[in-house]
């Protein structure tokens, strides 16, 4: 079996839960993420949705925070009040996995304007990046998703650059951006380059981005383990065999 | 302001006493969950416009209102129908300045809500700090950057939002307008509670919920019609009732997207046409 590069990112993705986190995910990469990891190495992870489901058990596959699918075997259908206030802003959720259409070199989110193009807003995103500890963003890896500055802050980051986030009023926070060359991380820093996916080389991530990247100092980068056969088995035949979240996989 | 009086009424009727030209609608409904389709429809028909609708998530209900040229502004958390794309007829009117929208976190729009349901003019959250969406609701005047009078640390107090008329679909009313809800209840509970008028459209209408009180979701203390209108948030889901109609759902998105002539066909046939709903 060989793994699409999303797949790896998907799975890459499954590895930052560990058994007993507490996460919030929306839908998409890091729904599917979620729902590996606490069907292989993270029983006992537990989910958060923005639109009130405390602690559901999946069931494959929902395409909607607010999908029945997604309610399934919860603790509680409660509001988005609860979920994005009594349980995110008061601190309880330690994990949030996040999307974007652009993530900038501080690594704040821009999901609402792009070059006078109109996007979907921040929905919890904002929040999330504003209460979690740690913030994972899964995304494809595209000169233009990653600007030198957002043209607009829909969610915190690192804001201007190290101790800006402090000044604002901020948590300190823990951010990772995993994409389909590379793996990036950021503590009141810019995004460093940790790892690279397989198959991928420095240069390929170079001419994808949009700022000058820096690069841990490591006599030789990691590269991502890739996805095991079972997971990418779970992945293709469990929990999304109608390929909702992967159209570009062609059955074999 | 009194208890309301509740009244059993037609769509037509409802819309009719509680929408007019310039309210500002409290939107129900997330995404492809619980949308009061049948009440935005009616609202649609009657052509009530230089609307401001209100929310967290905006999605269907919002979109088809914008195609029919009924809306002037929007306050909202987002905009979408997540893996079905954005909101086209919104997203086109808001690029070409037809529409002022009013960026919030959906947390930032529940706190909003939740300060009006408990009758004060503000309440704190710290979202929001450092962001752009700061920076355009201060410059709104709908938030404002203070002191936890205690710590000293920033909180961002956002301002209490009233909309004159809430529309929500839920599964059963009583006669007495107690409102049940099964599955997440979104931003709906507060948003209810904080309007001014509320329209609830239900799956089914039931005598009495007196005898199980705890089953209500939403008492009718804050409920001025419930209208019965089984299906009534088709082609969007009603947990354990109905799923969402994934085929309508997408082609509501092709159409939109294309917009034009084959687009303003369908709102015509499909929404400005459409007689009451019935329980087919």
């Amino acid at each position: 079996m060989i793994p699409l590069p999303r797949e790896i990112l998907a799975v890459e993705g499954a590895r930052q839960i560990g058994d007993g986190d507490v996460v919030i995910v929306g839908t998409g990469l890091p729904l599917l993420a979620a729902t590996l990891a606490q069907r292989t190495h993270a029983p006992g992870a537990k989910l958060v949705i923005e639109s009130g489901i405390v602690f559901p058990k999946v069931l494959p596959t929902p395409i909607s925070v607010v999908d029945p699918k997604l309610m399934n075997g919860a603790s509680r259908h409660g509001s988005l009040f609860e979920a994005l206030g009594g349980l995110v802003q008061r601190g309880l959720v330690h994990t949030g996995f996040l999307g974007g259409a652009q993530i900038d070199r501080y690594a704040n989110i821009n999901s609402t304007w792009v070059a006078g193009k109109r996007l979907p807003g921040s929905g919890g995103a904002n929040d999330i990046a504003s209460h979690c500890r740690t913030v994972v963003v899964l995304t494809d890896h595209e000169k233009r998703r990653f600007p030198e500055a957002c043209e607009h802050v829909t969610s915190p980051g690192f804001l201007t650059g190290p101790g800006a986030r402090a000044a604002a009023g901020l948590p300190p926070l823990s951010v990772k951006v995993i994409t389909d060359l590379c793996v990036m991380e950021a503590s009141d820093s810019a995004l460093v380059v940790t790892a690279l996916m397989p198959g991928a080389s420095l240069e390929d991530v170079r001419a994808n981005t949009g700022f000058e990247i820096e690069i841990e100092a490591v006599p030789t980068l990691p590269v991502v383990e890739p996805p095991t056969v079972e997971e990418l088995t779970l992945l293709r035949e469990v929990l999304d065999p109608d390929r909702v979240y992967f159209p570009e996989r062609i059955d074999q | 302001m009194a208890v309301r009086v509740h009244h059993v009424l037609s769509a037509a009727d409802a819309v009719r006493t509680y929408v007019k030209p310039g309210t500002v609608i409290g939107m129900g409904g997330q995404n492809i969950n619980r949308c009061p389709m049948a009440l935005v429809h009616e609202v649609a028909r009657q052509g009530i416009g230089d609307l401001t609708v209100v929310g967290c998530n905006l999605s269907l209900p919002l979109d088809i209102l914008v195609a029919c040229g009924l809306v002037a502004r929007t306050e909202q958390g987002s905009g979408n129908l997540e893996r079905y794309g954005t909101l086209f007829a919104w997203r086109r009117a808001v690029e070409r300045g037809e529409i002022e929208p009013r960026d919030h976190s959906h947390l930032a729009m529940a706190t909003r809500f939740a300060a009006a349901a408990n009758g004060v003019p503000f309440m704190p959250t710290r979202s929001l700090l450092g962001s752009d969406l700061l920076t355009g609701l201060t410059e709104a005047e709908v938030a404002r950057v203070s002191e936890d009078p205690w710590s000293g640390d920033p909180v961002v107090l956002m301002r209490a939002l009233s909309p004159d008329v809430s529309l929500i679909h839920a599964h059963r009313a009583d006669l007495a307008g107690n409102v049940v809800i099964e599955g997440v209840t979104s931003h709906e509970v507060d948003m209810v509670r904080a309007s001014k008028t509320t329209i609830v459209s239900v799956e089914e209408i039931v005598p009495t919920l007196s005898e199980r009180p705890e089953e209500v979701t939403i008492s009718g203390a804050y409920v001025s019609a419930v209208v019965e209108s089984p299906r009534g948030a088709y082609p969007t889901a009603v947990y354990r009732r109905y799923d969402f109609a994934e085929d309508e759902i997408k082609n509501y998105q092709r159409l939109a997207r294309a917009g034009g002539a084959d687009f303003a066909a369908w709102i015509a046939e499909n929404v400005l046409r459409q007689p009451e709903r019935s329980a087919t």
